[in-house]
């Protein structure tokens, strides 16, 4: 890899948009980064591949200016700059999707797009910012609802607004951190000949990503991180899936069948742990979110939800784990009746729940590692005795957690959300393990790790089905589902469209009942 | 490259907040000085006479304790409620109800002060709690916002106790205004003019950070305070630790009333809360969420209010005092934020570091 040369299509003289020098970032006890040299050329679209945790967000925060490096150089266009705040980062043409959304949630999208833009009238009235946002939204193709506030957006359509936030401040160099991981297929479909379109302007965008089939869609080079240090940059066309994979993990992964049994696994349960009898929820505003589910869950099996993101499956794992009440239905735990909406009851009968969102809704992010750690377990001897909390006894238990989770951690008494995602997601995963004797429900725990992660978390679910608990894993990734699970059913707008034996399913049927088609033979809402 | 020279950390560590706390004072004292040489007094006089009125004599020790003890308790109540998240503007109010509860129960029952003084500081507690009933209630049954209702009840609370001072309860005895008459229990003195309630309200103060930090109950506190979504999702009921942290929180500034009722001052006066409850909010603030700061955040509450005093003896109105106080505290939020800045190593330009 000559670092000098412009990659084919590029005009011989033209400079990098974008040139890192041995950029150097370290956090107390963690190199970030270390010795990262990058060019990104006008007209590309550069992946940036990595395992959690290798840096890749800090480098992002790096080149944007949320955090300034203290080693190396920043070349933007051939010239050396330092930027001390995101704004000039900005002004420079430089502009980030994070991976977080930092949108206003009370605002609306009008508003957001136009705020600390000093390109803003001086006096914005909402039509007239409205039409400013209808303006760009044309312009660049991102379909906005100006008017609408930011809390009743899906992630996908925040997402785009968070773009067009961007663009609308002239981004030469787009970055998005994890863009897909919230995205349905068609919405990654949408984004995707966006930013071609993009590129086609001459325009540069690094992506970072975990889906490698997606890497090899969309990018026109690959550069891959490994514990803060770059390992290297290819041409995407002279790379594939497995090799990506094994320069990001360093070692070769081995996918197995994983729903074959090893000796001694506990079989599946012939009572079932947990059962959901027509069960159906509606949102405030009277809509039915979930319809007529039932279904049944046996211990030492892995049941399987497929569906595209935002069809019930979040009310599923909510009445499944006791924080949403039902509208009608009936719900047993061992064969008795759950009168109840209340997690208590659920954490007590042994009910594990990792859920979809894991920085909102399973740890308080401010508190320290130890006491998010300690959250399922502190009303229990050893951490909980005569109402008193041992906090020697939670740091215990953080340590056991954090070896599981082959987390490192500096220092336990750090806010949790210094760590990085997957590193989070990686401990809440444990956490829930060791209380799920009975039921693990898992909504996407693979979501934002990469594949070595993916692969650990999976074998974390069928170590439980082996150890005869029921695992309800929910997931958009067909290919992981097929690989663990049991039986697989499928959402669809509230309704459990079928349940069928995974081993008989191919991925055309599961496709169909996806789309809402029922394909004929599958047995609606079968329990088996 | 000068501007690459500092760096913005999420959370500051203790020991730079202390350290910047303490420049920050000493900054503005310096400050203060300069001012009142312009004016034509004599810094040199007055800090002398400020400093031997009260840190460097008994009597001066005797008042600082006494100023601090009713700001450890409403500082307290700030904390606690803050705990979980929740703003609690109206321990003045509280304090109040606390101190109209136990002169009542003072006034209206008779016995020996052995009897009437837990009866009194039990009406005192009570009275504070009834009073953030309301505001409780309606936070954790209808989400109504804490701060303007604890906020309106103090002016409630503070006409009740006028009404009741040159009313009811009027001083028929020796005619006092706006007062009652002496009560007849007080709080026994441990040191001087010193009340037993003093210790009391520290071993309050270092009781509830270990509640806090060593109880189921203080956990769950926590963990609402910093996500209330992660509490529902590990079962904690949210809504019934809002309301036992709010009504802990009345119940403190409502004993911080019965103490300054039975021990300070001995009457029930109009106006006797001497905002203290509003000043418990800055002790909150300056004690950045720790029960144990608290106590040295209502030390140097108590200082500058003391030496307000004796200025005022010096020909320095009330205002000037009030400046004074509001420049530390201002100087102290600047130090508070500078301590998340950390000079970048290797590029800190020479003469900017600090
Ligand atoms: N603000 C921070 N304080 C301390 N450590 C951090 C901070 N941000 C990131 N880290 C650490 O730096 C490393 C790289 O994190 P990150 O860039 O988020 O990784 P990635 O995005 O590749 O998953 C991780 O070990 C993470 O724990
Ligand atoms: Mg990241």
């Amino acid at each position: 890899m000559n670092k000098q040369s412009a990659p084919p299509g590029v005009a011989p003289g033209t400079p990098p948009v974008l040139q890192l020098r041995g950029i150097g970032k370290f956090f107390p006890g963690v190199i970030a980064n270390k010795d990262v040299d990058l060019d990104v050329w006008p007209g590309e679209i550069h992946a940036l591949l990595g395992e959690n945790g290798a840096g890749k967000s800090t480098l992002m925060n790096v080149v944007t200016g949320i955090y300034q490096p203290e080693e190396g150089e920043i070349i933007l266009d051939g010239y050396g700059q330092a930027f001390t705040a995101p704004q000039e980062a900005i002004r420079a043409g430089i502009g980030m999707v994070h991976q977080h959304f930092k949108l206003v949630q009370a605002f609306t999208v009008a508003e957001n797009i136009h705020l600390g833009w000093d390109e803003a009238p001086r006096i914005a009235s909402p039509a007239v910012m409205e039409a400013r946002t209808r303006e760009i939204s044309e312009r660049f193709g991102f379909p906005v609802r100006p008017d609408a506030r930011v809390c009743d957006l899906s992630a996908g359509e925040q997402q785009r607004v968070e773009i067009l936030r961007v663009l609308a401040r002239r981004a030469r160099l787009l970055i998005m951190d994890e863009p897909t991981a919230v995205l349905t297929p068609e919405e990654t479909g949408e984004l995707f000949r966006a930013l071609k379109a993009f590129r086609a302007q001459g325009n540069a965008v690094i992506i970072i990503s975990h889906k490698l089939d997606e890497v090899m869609e969309i990018s026109d080079r690959v550069s891959i991180l490994r514990g803060g240090r770059k390992v290297g940059t290819f041409n995407t066309a002279d790379c594939n899936p497995s090799m990506l994979a094994a320069t990001m993990v360093g070692r070769d992964i081995v996918r197995r069948n994983m729903r074959a049994r090893p000796e001694g696994a506990a079989p599946v349960a012939p009572d079932p742990v947990m059962q959901l009898r027509h069960v159906s929820v509606r949102d405030d505003r009277g809509v039915e979110t979930l319809r007529d589910v039932s279904l049944d869950l046996h211990g030492g099996e892995i049941l399987g939800i497929a569906g595209v993101a935002g069809n019930g499956q979040r009310e599923l794992t909510h009445v499944l784990t006791g924080l949403m009440a039902r509208t009608s239905g009936e719900i047993l735990l061992d064969g008795s009746l759950v009168d109840r909406a209340d997690p208590a009851l659920f954490v007590q009968a042994g009910v594990g729940h990792i859920p979809e969102d894991r920085l909102r809704s399973a740890l308080a992010p401010s508190l320290s590692v130890t006491t998010n750690m300690a959250l399922r377990e502190y009303p229990y001897p050893p951490i909980g005795t005569h109402g008193l909390y041992d906090a020697q006894a939670a740091g215990v238990l953080a340590r056991d957690i954090a070896e599981l989770a082959q987390v490192s951690i500096p220092d336990f008494a750090m806010p949790i959300r210094n760590l990085s995602g997957g590193n989070q997601q990686r401990l809440v995963a444990r956490r829930e393990i060791r209380i799920a004797s009975r039921v693990l429900v898992a909504a996407y725990p693979a979501r934002g790790l990469d594949i070595g992660a993916i692969a650990t978390m999976l074998g974390y679910l069928t170590d439980l089905r082996d150890q005869g608990v029921a695992v309800v894993f929910i997931s958009e990734d067909l290919e992981d589902l097929l690989n663990v699970s049991d039986r697989i059913g499928v959402m669809f707008h509230g309704r459990l469209m079928s349940v069928i034996d995974a081993e008989a399913a191919d991925m055309a049927t599961i496709g169909l009942l996806m789309g809402g088609r029922d394909a004929a033979g599958t047995q609606a809402g079968a329990t088996q | 490259m000068a501007a690459r020279a500092f760096q913005r950390l999420p959370s500051a560590p203790a020991g730079r907040i202390l350290a910047l706390r303490l420049v920050a004072i000493v900054l503005s004292l310096f400050i203060i000085a300069g001012v009142l040489a312009l004016s034509g007094h004599s810094p040199v006089t007055l800090a002398d006479l400020v400093l031997r009125s009260t840190l460097g004599s008994r009597f001066g020790l005797e008042d600082l304790a006494l100023f601090m003890c009713p700001l450890l308790l409403t500082g307290a109540a700030v904390t606690v409620c803050g705990t979980i998240g929740l703003w609690n503007i109206g321990a003045e109010g509280q304090f109040y109800a606390g101190a109209i509860a136990a002169t009542g129960a003072a006034l209206g029952l008779h016995g020996p002060a052995i009897v009437l003084l837990p009866v009194m500081t039990i009406a005192g507690i009570l009275g504070g709690m009834a009073w953030i009933t309301v505001p409780t209630l309606a936070r954790a049954y209808a989400g109504v916002n804490e701060i303007i209702t604890t906020l309106l009840l103090n002016f409630i609370a503070s006409l009740l106790t006028y009404y009741l001072t040159t009313g009811p309860w009027r001083d028929r005895i020796s005619g006092a205004q706006v007062s009652t008459q002496r009560l007849p229990v007080a709080i026994p003195e441990m040191w001087g003019i010193v009340h037993w309630g003093f210790p009391v309200a520290i071993v309050i103060v270092i009781g509830l950070a270990l509640v806090l930090s060593r109880t189921r109950w203080g956990y769950e506190i926590r963990i609402g305070g910093a996500n209330p979504e992660a509490a529902r999702y590990a079962g904690i009921p949210v809504r019934l630790r809002i309301i036992s942290v709010m009504l802990l929180s009345g119940g403190l500034a409502g004993l911080a009333g019965m103490f300054e009722v039975a021990g300070t001052v001995h009457r029930l006066q109009g106006g006797m809360a001497n905002n203290f409850g509003y000043l418990g909010i800055v002790v909150a603030v300056l004690a950045r969420g720790s029960c144990l700061n608290v106590i040295p955040a209502a030390l140097l509450m108590a200082l500058i209010l003391d030496s307000g005093i004796v200025m005022q003896t010096q020909q320095l109105s009330a205002s000037v005092v009030l400046a004074i106080t509001g420049l530390i505290l201002f100087m102290i939020a600047i130090g508070d934020e500078l301590a998340h800045y950390r000079p970048v190593a290797g590029t800190a330009p020479k003469g900017k570091a600090s």
